[in-house]
This record gives C-alpha cells, structure tokens and sequence, in this order.
C-alpha cells in the first residue's frame, strides 16, 4: 500500500512539475560585432556585455573564459593534457597557435584590465590562460545589471579541437571572452553563491549562463555563413559583407564562415514529419493524448551547410533531423527554437566535427560512406541524431559539462541508441546484412574493467578512455538498465518529467536521480550509488547445471533392508539402466551466481527436453542460487537473464549452461565451417598474386 | 585455338592437378582451425547457441570478440599463420604445376607436382623474392613518389578536389597496374623456369621480360579475364553460402561440401590461367626464338596439346632436357 502510495504522488508529481520554467532566467546579454582577417586568420572583437548578479550577495570580482587561450601554447593545461591530438586530429604546432587578447575592458569608464589576472582554479598551472580573473572597483549589488564594454583580439587556432580553421573553412565556437556562471546559493543544489568558472581542459565541454545574444560578423563577401541566430540584417561594402544575427535564450554563440557551402533549406513541419506510430506509442506510454502531445510543436527552418563534395548525404542529414525533432518533442518536450543549423564539416577538419552549440551544430559525412557497400553504415545519421539532441541535454537543459559531463554526453548517449535502433533498425549494416545496433556497439563498454565511476570533473578521470567510457556509453546504458528495471511506462513518465522539470534550467546529477528514484524502485536506488557514485559491476552465471535419472529410493531402509540393490558382495552388481531409455521422473540441479557489488534481479529459465519452460525470478541479493528440480522430462538447459535486460551484464557467455541431454544442432561446428571458409577465401585470395 | 580457349581446355582436363591445389588450400587452413575449433567451442555451451544456429546474432557476436578477445587473438594470429603457409606452399607448388602442364599427362600428378617442385624450388623462391623487391620498387617509384608529390602540391586543396581525386585513381589503377605487370613478369619468369629456359631467377626475368615486350596490353587482358572469373567464381559460393545459413548439422555438412566445390572450381581457374599463359608465352617464344627455330628447336602450336612441344621434366622418362629448346639457348 505504501509502495502504492510512493508510486501515486510521483505520477502527480511527474505529470504536474513543481518548479519548471517556461523561459530561462536571463542572466547576460551580448551585443558582439566582430570582423575577420581572412588571411591572417585574425579577429578584431567588440562586445558589450550586460551581466546581472543572480545571487543575493554582492560580487566583487567577475570570471571570464578565454577559451582560445588553450591553443596559444604548449604550457596550457588543455595542450599537456590533450598532447596535442584530439578528436582524430593533430594539432599544428608549427602555425597552428591560437589565442584571445582582452585590451580592454570597461565598466562605468573604469578600465578593468589593468588589475585582471589569470587564475588556474581546478589544477593550479601558472601557464594557463583560459580564465580570467577581473577585479571590480565596486562589487555589483545582488540583482545590479553591470554593463561591460570589451573588445578584444583573436588569432584563430588551426582547428584540432572543436573551433578554429582549416583552409578558408572556419568554425567560431567558444571564440569570444565569455563570462562565467555565477551560481546563486540554491543553484545546482549550491550552499553558497560563487563562481562556477573551470579552465578549458581537453576532457571538458562548457557550462554558461542563459541570455540573449545581438552578433554582427564582417567577412569577405564569398563566405557562406551559418550561425546561432536568425539573420536580422545583412549589408555589402568594400568585397565586405556584414551579416547581423539575433538569437534569445540561448547560453553560447556559435557560427561558421566557408566559401564553399552549399545550402541545403527544408522545413520540419509537424503535420507531416511525426510518424503517427510514434506519436500512438508516445501518447500509449506517456498518459498522454495524442493532442497534448502535439501541443507544442511548431515548424522549424532547418538549414544544413554541405560542402560540395558531400551532396549525397543532404537527404540523409535532413531526414535525420526531422526524425530527431519528431521524436525529442514527443519524448522529450518540443524544440521551442524557429531554426536550426546543421554544419558538415570539411574532412581535413574532423577536429570540429560532431560538436554541438545551440541551435547550431558540427555533423559528419564521410564521401566513401556515400558509396555501396557504405550506404548503411549510418554513422553520418548518428552524427546528426546526437548532435542535435545535444541541444536538450546540453543545450535547453544546461547542465555544467566540467563538472558532469555524463548529464550531456550519457543522457545523449541513451537517447541517441533509441532514436538510431528505432529509426534505422542498426547502427550499422553490412553486406549482406548483418547489423550491430546502437545500443549493442555502446553495450560494449560494460563488458570490460571500469577505471572510474561515472560521476566526476571531467579532466579528474583516469585516461581519456576513461573519460569518454564513463561520460557517454557506461552512463547511457546504465540508463537503459533503469529503463529495463522500471519498465516502459513508468521509465518514460520519469523520464519526460525529468526533461519538462529542468527545461530552462541547470540540473544537477541529483536532480536526474531523483526523477529515476521517485517510482519507488528499490533496484534503481540502489544501482545509482554502485554505478555513479562508484565502479560497480555485476556478472550473472549458471555456475553448475545437472540432469540425473530418478531411480526412486535405492538403499537400506530404516529396517535396514536393501532396496533395489543387493548387498552379496559375491553377486555381480546390477547392469545400470540406460538412461536414453530412462522415462523418468528425472531429477536436475542448477547453481545460478552472481558475482560484484551490483544487486539485481534477473529471470532463470529452465529448459525441459520435452520442450517446456520453467521460469524462475531471483532477487540477486545472494551471491548465488541453487535450483532442485524433479520433472518427468530431463532437463536440457538453464539459463539466467535470458531475455538480455541486464544489460550491465559484464559476461553473457557465461548465463547459459546445457546438459549431456541437449540434443540441438551445434552452433560452434557452423562456425567452425564458415571460420573455416573465411580462411580459404582469403588464402585463395592469394593466387591472384603468387 | 586461342589462348583461353587452350586455358579453358586445360582446366577441365587438368583435374587432378587441380585437385592438389585444392588440397593446399585445405591443408593450410588446418593450420587456423584448431585454434579456431577451441575458441568457438563456448558457442554450443553459451546462451547464443539457438540463435546463432538460426542465423546472426549480432550481440552475441559483439560480446564474444569482446570476452573472449585473446581466443580471438589467437584465432588471428593462426589465420596469419596458415596465410604465410600458403604463401610458402604457392611458391613450391607453382614449378611443378607448370611443369605438369607443360608434360600435358593429367594423370599420376601428385607425386610429379610435389618432385617436380621440389626441383625449381629454390629458384622459385628467389624469383618470387625479386617479385617482391620489383614491385616494392616500382609502386614506390611510379605511385607513392607521385602520389606524395602531388599530396604535398595539393596540401591546402579542398578534400575530393580534383588534385585529391587523381591521386586516388592514380593510385588505385596506377597500383594495379604495375602490379598487374610485375606479376604478369613474375609469372613468366617461372615458365621460364619451369620450361628450363632459364636456371636462375636472374636469367628467368630476363627471358620473361623479353616475352612481355611489346605485348605487354595483350598479356595484361589474359590476367584480367582469369582474374574477372576467379571473382565471379569467389563471390557466387561465397554469396550461396551465406544465403544458405544451415540450421541442422546435416546442412551444415552439405554447406562444407558445397563450398569445396567451389574453392575446387576456384583452382581449377588456377590452372586454366596458368595454361593460358603457356599457350600465349608459347607463341611469344616463336617470335623470340630465332636461334630456336634456326637450329630446328621445337615451337608450340597453340592448337596442338600443351605436351606435344613441352620441352621440360624433372622426370626422366617424359623425355627431352631442358637444352635443346632454342629460346633456352638465347636467355641462358
């Protein structure tokens, strides 16, 4: 009854959140006008800059980040911690530096930058420059807008990690001094209000506040530009062009400048784009009707910048943001924005690829993939499908990526593998036919020893593996065990009440485990400190499987006579029975195990010769289990989790175990044969040159 | 008759010799399947077993190079093993195929095959050690010394420009076709040696380059028919042997035979490219053999069966020696 009290008041308090938002609190706004030197790969920057003081004590001092001060040397912490490779490129070091000067800084005619200071804040490195630490003459009162004249100088990295050039190719992302986020008390569950404003480290993606951003960008006439915003004026002059973009609510600016783009325009329209199956499951799971679903949605302009060489993919991204839309607005709530930007990026560039801003992002297209037998590898779609969605879980809902990377990457991860498998059916397939999904290629990761728990500053993690293993696949699947543990309904519901809750918003790890909690699942309360709090682990076996002939009773009894055997030592004993010709009852034994310090509870299965199915659950609280089974058939097969729901399972090829009694066709002698018949094709194959 | 026709003739005769064929292929897989047998042993233990005799299962799959990586590693590792093998064995094998073609008996083969090669194996070796060396030297000097040129003209050209486009098709045909001449040489340098018209390697390269000269294209299209129908051949049993995916132990046996049959046919494509070198380099010797037919040396009429002009044998009693052929004469 309580369970069913617990259940009640979270379903009220999922479908009714208690403190969502409808628009965020704004907190900056930015008027930037910038110009570049093409061909000095410069940038001559002014911003002014209105920040208001959220907290209720006064701040007397301000945090910037200068993030393209990671590439202006080899003393940064990003360049020793990344060695100058990153994201399968290699940083130029001959031309390649980088950097952001601030020269001046005003506040009220006061100039700032004469007593402003770098500081490392998370690993003390006196070389590094990516923050900015500018004392103020007078603290700006709680809730005082200070305004900020600043202009700036930029020297364009060649691209290696994320922004930068390659060519006459150019993505402006984290490019302009940018202030940080002063956390309120009470802000991601803080104690007491102070600035939340890390170095650029190589593991790290971002974290800022909300607000409005007025861009003008000045650049050579030929350049095709993609930005955050919506074009609001454009003027020519000179072989120049000036180019104004707006765009509200946002909490970073990002654009892209390349002569050679062609641009792709369609539109995201409701009425036609949502698959009506999807929209009929979502309404089935949510509770929700299928109007309510629908509420929301808007049309979305949707602009895809193609280099020339990629053409072949325009219909392959396009599709794959429509289905993204569709499907975040159902499951999650539906994009509030009038656009968004899908930038293909050059393949000299990976370095900016797949990279995700708001409203705009970095997708990937490869020309090989675009010939048969690559046509469905869908790698250029997952591309699309998780960049995008980015835009939820780093973008409307603004986690702080230094801090909690998974929140971005793992929740993006999860829902990356729902989208792909459902839409695609495989993440990738190859002649002739054979598919791995989404959610199989990232399983991958629990099946090997964890350095790390999921939850951590994201340059604190081991290695770089590490970090990339516990910030997207370990996270995402370890939400999908959730999901498998809570079950569709009610996982959904959560789910979707965590997403509408933190819209607008900065949730913290908490704030996602409390939405998972509140169903009242013991097993999911339990996993979260195992997996995000620590390295835990779990591997289910059958550890022992037996199946004997019951002769009944076959010794002395209590009277001390001999039953079914004759004691004379002298007399040969009785020739044993055949067991093919045994017709029972037989008896069977079966150990199940489960090994590490994750407690689950899984389904063991009992296979009979005579075809039928005993199945067993068990709560997994013991280290192991022990089955005794009296049957009229033998038993041919245990197995435990035989439907594959533990997907943190770190060895399935232990979870079954068969009897003499199984007579089934042998898997491994048809491996065996194709195995075999690999090899003499590739020897074969040798003829053609010896 | 034409060359292939001779080719397509010979292959069909020459049963038997393709049938040693075949069995070097079999016994150098051997070498990879008892690793193989040992890490595919848990498939009928483990829970995949119903569904990987159904068909794919592409978890269980995934999982298993995962769990079981260093069964896998070795599995690797033998194939490698049974590739150097066959490698080794090929470079026997090739002297007395030829010279089994050359005698035109199609039967009491294996013993022959495996005397004959014996013979020229050392010769063999080396010719295809300078196969090696020549074709390291000519894709180096006539497709990665290019290639790298224009890749560091191209540095700052857009990708897939049309600097990045002739590099890759200049590199992909360009590679071929120095491989395809290379080998075409390779090959006829071991007739050369198998006909006796040379006793080393050196001396074999040089008869075969005089046999390629200026017919180059005409050898070149032989190649590539024998090569056009190896791969018809490889990818019609491949593609049926998949799409028979056997569910029953019984099927599984039929799908074992049914492949061998394929890879016979395979090395009978084998043959029937050898034999149509043969006949062409038979034709290329009367033009060469001035000295041959001056002195009455015998020449191939590429109608007539291979045996009635070869002139080669290890064995005693198939007759004539290597000498009296007049082109050995002029090469040697």
């Amino acid at each position: 009854m309580k369970t069913r009290l617990v259940c009640l008041f979270a379903a009220l308090f999922f479908t009714a959140p208690a403190a969502a938002l409808d628009r965020p609190r704004k907190i900056v706004d930015y008027s930037i006008e910038v110009s570049l030197d093409q061909d000095r790969k410069t940038v001559d920057g002014r911003e002014t800059l209105k920040w208001t003081n959220p907290s209720d004590v006064p701040v007397a001092e301000l945090r910037f980040h200068l993030y393209w001060n990671a590439f202006r040397n080899d003393r940064s912490t990003f360049f020793k911690e990344s060695g100058g490779h990153l994201r399968d490129d290699e940083a130029d070091t001959e031309k390649g530096w980088g950097y952001t000067d601030v020269t001046s800084m005003k506040w009220d005619g006061d100039e700032l930058v004469k007593g402003a200071r770098f500081e490392s804040p998370d690993d003390g490195n006196p070389d590094d420059r990516t923050v900015l630490v500018v004392p103020l003459p007078r603290p700006v009162a709680p809730g005082e807008t200070a305004t900020l004249a600043i202009t700036w100088k930029a020297k364009v990295p060649k691209v290696y990690a994320r922004a930068g050039y390659v060519r006459d190719f150019f993505m402006f992302g984290q490019w302009f001094p940018q202030i940080g986020v002063y956390e309120p008390k009470g802000r991601r569950r803080r104690t007491d209000s102070g600035w939340n404003c890390h170095q650029y480290h190589a593991n790290s993606e971002f974290y800022a506040d909300w607000g409005d951003y007025r861009v003008r960008i000045t650049l050579p006439e030929k350049f095709v530009v993609g930005s955050a915003g919506a074009l609001v004026d454009s003027k020519r002059a000179g072989g120049l062009k000036t180019l104004t973009y707006e765009q509200k609510s946002i909490h970073n600016f990002a654009f892209t400048a390349d002569p050679r783009y062609l641009v792709v325009e369609d539109v995201f329209d409701p009425a036609k784009d949502i698959p009506a199956g999807e929209i009929a499951r979502a309404s089935r799971t949510l509770g929700r009707s299928e109007a309510d679903l629908l509420a929301g949605f808007r049309k979305v302009a949707i602009r895809l910048y193609l280099q020339p060489d990629h053409r072949a993919f325009d219909r392959r991204h396009i599709e794959a943001q429509k289905w993204a839309l569709a499907w975040t607005g159902l499951w999650a709530f539906p994009y509030p924005y009038a656009q968004i930007s899908i930038v293909d990026t050059p393949e000299d560039g990976t370095g900016a690829t797949g990279m995700e801003y708001e409203t705009i992002y970095t997708t990937l297209s490869l020309k090989w993939m675009s010939h048969w037998p690559f046509t469905r590898l869908f790698v250029p779609e997952t591309v699309t499908i998780h960049e995008f969605t980015h835009g939820y879980w780093m973008g409307l809902l603004a986690s702080n990526e230094f801090e909690e990377s998974w929140m971005d990457e793992g929740i993006n991860t999860f829902t990356e593998m729902v989208m792909v498998d459902r839409k695609y059916g495989a993440y990738v397939v190859v002649p002739p036919g054979i598919g791995i999904t989404s959610e199989e290629s990232n399983r991958v990761s629990a099946l090997t020893q964890d350095h790390d728990p999921i939850l951590a500053d994201s340059w604190k993690y081991a290695t770089e593996n590490s970090y990339g293993r516990n910030s997207y696949p370990q996270p995402g699947i370890t939400i999908q065990q959730i999901r498998n543990l809570l079950g569709e309904e009610t996982f959904w519901r959560a789910f979707r009440g965590y997403a509408e809750r933190w819209r607008f918003d900065h949730p913290t790890s908490e704030d996602f485990f409390d939405a998972m909690r509140a169903p009242g699942n013991s097993h999911v309360a339990a996993l979260i400190p195992k997996t995000w709090y620590g390295r835990g682990w779990l591997d289910f076996s059958i550890l022992d499987v037996s199946t004997r002939p019951d002769d009944g009773f076959t010794g002395f009894d209590d009277a001390d006579k001999p039953v079914n055997f004759d004691p004379d030592p002298k007399k040969k004993p009785k020739k044993k029975p055949d067991e093919k010709k045994h017709k029972g009852p037989w008896q069977s034994l079966v150990v199940a195990s489960r090994d590490g310090d994750i407690e689950l509870p899984a389904d063991i299965v009992l296979t009979f010769k005579d075809g039928q199915t005993v199945k067993r659950t068990w709560d997994g609280a013991s280290g192991w289990i022990k089955y005794r089974v009296t049957s009229s058939s033998p038993l041919v097969k245990a197995e435990v989790d035989p439907e594959h729901r533990t997907v943190l399972d770190r060895n399935p090829w232990n979870n079954a175990k068969v009897t003499k009694e199984y007579e089934g066709p042998s898997a491994a002698r048809k491996a065996r044969v194709y195995g075999f018949h690999l090899v003499q094709i590739l020897l074969s194959s040798l003829w053609a040159i010896l | 008759m034409s060359a292939i026709g001779s080719g397509l003739s010979s292959a069909l005769r020459h049963r038997r010799l393709a049938g040693v064929l075949w069995l070097s292929i079999v016994a150098s897989a051997l070498v990879a399947f008892l690793p193989l047998r040992s890490a595919t042993e848990i498939l009928d233990s483990g829970p995949f077993r119903e569904s990987l005799v159904k068909g794919w299962d592409s978890w269980g799959v995934l999982s298993l190079l995962v769990v079981r990586r260093h069964e896998i590693g070795l599995v690797v590792a033998a194939f490698l093993g049974a590739a150097v093998f066959f490698g080794l064995l090929q470079v026997f094998l090739t002297g007395g195929t030829l010279r089994v073609l050359i005698s035109g008996e199609p039967r009491r083969v294996f013993a022959r095959v495996v005397a004959e090669s014996a013979v020229l194996f050392k010769a063999n070796l080396w010719a295809t050690a300078r196969f090696a060396l020549s074709s390291l030297f000519w894709l180096g000097l006539l497709v990665v010394l290019p290639c790298a040129g224009l890749q560091k003209l191209a540095k700052h050209a857009p990708p897939h420009g049309g600097a990045a486009t002739t590099l890759f098709w200049w590199a992909l045909l360009g590679g071929l076709l120095v491989l395809f001449n290379t080998g075409l040489r390779f090959d006829l340098a071991r007739i050369a040696l198998a006909r006796g018209d040379a006793r080393n390697a050196r001396g074999a390269f040089r008869v075969a380059k005089q046999r390629l000269s200026g017919r180059r294209a005409s050898g070149i299209r032989l190649l590539l028919f024998w090569l056009a129908l190896f791969v018809l051949v490889q990818a019609l049993f491949t593609g049926a042997g998949l799409w028979m995916n056997p569910r029953t132990n019984g099927a599984v046996a039929m799908l074992f035979l049914f492949r061998q049959a394929g890879f016979f046919l395979l090395a009978m494509v084998r043959v029937g490219f050898w034999a149509t070198l043969l006949a062409w380099e038979e034709r290329r010797r009367a033009n060469y053999s001035v000295m041959g037919r001056a002195s009455g040396g015998a020449t191939w009429n590429a109608s007539a069966p291979i045996s009635a002009s070869a002139p080669a044998s290890a064995f005693p009693e198939t007759g004539s020696s290597v000498t009296t052929n007049g082109s050995a004469l002029l090469s040697s």
